[in-house]
């Protein structure tokens, strides 16, 4: 194909924007709604990612050790609970007894001093305070813990972490499957939608093919057609995601609290990420778009 | 050249016999009617013609192409072998009167340059140049017509196949149509033209082929009426 001839047919796919321009407002709406919906949906996965990773940061595992315990003997116990480190351990921070003691003593407060006071021997443990990454390995980061010599106990929020797992696993499936169903929902929207413009152009199609035009001919001007449209509705979706995204998180800021209950204290900001939201949304627009107009196309090419 | 040997069309839907056992042969730079009461099979030998469908049996020529065995692939060469011309016009209602002719020869990859020459002329042939910039909604029915006539002729092919092309314009517009038609036809094109209009064919005249269910009813020359004017 010649050069001027490509460029004709590029224009052509520009052109018929606005020549079906019903049909492409209709495309365009259709197209913006989905790249919204589907981007609003990713980025909240995010950051409930985020925030169930907030929470699972703070599990903490007490490993006790016996009071009599020489200091090397302290040293070695905490040389292996931080070779963990290259498996499931994020930290591992010592508290003596006489720091647990005191702890403890400025937790209750002042009220308490006496009752402190008229205790002879310090009852506490020497303690590390173990945090883990992966809390789905809680249980055998326990028994390992229990199993090093001079350690007297271990005491781990088990049922905590069951809880998170459980929730982080039911969101990642629900994620994956409002994602996948609005994908699903959207392409079918969309396939009709570009259906529905190219079936009005049948006839334009049938012309084509009478004169000898090849498929790809036919093809490229409503590709462009289909990918022009996908890239406005993708530009468009993003200033709607924008808009979305900060005001929902303009709304949950306000209520710090509640920010700190669900972990969202780092969560995704628009402005960090918002060129790769907008190169995502237009080519997605713009596979979408052209993808969903030619594939519509087939049943009228066959003249 | 177009050739028909021991064509046979049958419709599996409802069991129809569209053509049976039809041998033609319209040799190059021939003018032809075809005429023909509905269901008579005009429609069925035009699809044959121009490969919208193939034969159930025998084999159809056209310009050289075998179309009983012509892949889908080489369909659109095919095409651009010959000019088509619709009783309903079929112009791109989006194009001008010049990008609807012009848009025949970007199909078929010609120079930019090619087509600025060769437009005006068509359209000068079909005495539209004036409505070069107009859109087909904004033509009469015979100029849409002469505007599909210029789009059939603009790529120089060797067939022009005319479905009823005066089906949807004034009687008196006719007979324009089929002296352009005429006029192309003296140029060497092989004009093959569908018509239920007995008047235009009496006076006209020339080779008529007359289908009836299926069948070759009648193919011969006879004088028009026109002859001597």
């Amino acid at each position: 194909m010649k050069g001027s001839n490509f460029s004709y047919l590029v224009k052509q796919g520009v052109v018929s924007v606005w020549h079906n321009r019903v049909m492409s407002f209709a495309s365009f709406c259709i197209l913006m709604v989905s790249l919204l919906l589907i981007a609003l949906a990713v980025l909240f996965s995010i950051d409930i990612g985020i925030a169930i990773g907030n929470i699972e940061d703070t599990n903490e595992i007490l490993v006790f050790v016996e009071n009599d315990l020489p200091e090397s003997e302290i040293s070695y116990i905490s040389d292996i609970l931080n070779s963990y480190k290259n498996e499931y351990v994020s930290s591992v921070d010592f508290f003596s007894k006489e720091d647990a003691w005191e702890s403890e003593r400025e937790w209750f407060g002042e009220v308490m001093y006496i009752l402190f006071d008229s205790v002879g021997d310090n009852p506490m443990p020497h303690t590390f305070i173990v945090s883990l990454r992966d809390i789905t390995r809680m249980n055998e980061a326990a028994t390992r813990f229990s199993a090093i010599e001079g350690v007297i106990g271990v005491r781990a929020p088990y049922d905590f972490a069951e809880v998170l797992i459980s929730i982080r696993n039911t969101f990642a499936i629900l994620g994956i499957a409002i994602l996948a169903a609005l994908i699903v929902v959207c392409l079918v929207i969309i396939y009709n939608t570009a259906r529905a413009s190219v079936f009005a152009r049948r006839m334009q199609i049938s012309i084509m093919k009478h004169v000898g035009a090849t498929n790809a001919f036919i093809k490229i001007p409503f590709f462009i057609e289909g990918m022009f449209i996908g890239i406005i509705a993708g530009v468009a979706s993003w200033f709607l995601t924008k808009i979305a995204y900060e005001t929902v998180v303009s709304i949950f800021s306000e209520e710090i609290m509640l920010i700190q209950v669900l972990g969202l204290t780092s969560i995704t900001d628009f402005n960090d990420i918002r060129w790769i939201v907008l190169a995502a949304n237009c080519f997605a627009g713009a596979l979408l778009g052209a993808v969903g107009t030619v594939f519509s196309m087939g049943k009228h090419l066959k003249v | 050249m177009v050739e028909l040997k021991n064509v046979d069309v049958h419709y599996k839907e409802g069991g129809v016999d569209a053509l049976n056992d039809v041998n033609l042969r319209i040799n190059d730079g021939e003018f032809v009617f075809i005429v023909g009461n509905s269901g008579a099979g005009k429609s069925t030998l035009l699809k044959l013609l121009t490969r919208e469908r193939v034969p159930t049996g025998g084999r159809v020529f056209v310009n050289g192409f075998n179309l009983s065995k012509l892949r889908e692939g080489k369909i659109p060469k095919f095409r651009r072998s010959i000019g088509m011309i619709f009783q309903d016009f079929r112009l791109i209602p989006n194009l001008t009167v010049y990008e609807n002719v012009a848009f025949v020869l970007r199909v078929t990859d010609r120079s930019r340059r090619f087509i600025r020459q060769r437009v005006p002329y068509v359209l000068n042939l079909v005495r539209l140049t004036d409505k070069a910039r107009a859109y087909p909604s904004q033509l009469s029915g015979g100029e849409q017509q002469r505007v599909a006539i210029a789009r059939a002729f603009a790529s120089d092919p060797g067939l022009i196949i005319a479905d009823e092309p005066t089906g949807n314009i004034d009687p008196e517009l006719s007979y324009e149509i089929v002296e352009l038609l005429k006029d192309i036809n003296k140029c060497g094109t092989t004009v093959i033209m569908v018509t239920h209009e007995h008047d235009l064919v009496k006076y006209f005249g020339g080779r008529i082929i007359s289908l009836k269910k299926g069948n070759v009813d009648f193919d011969d020359y006879i004088g028009g009426n026109n002859e001597g004017q």
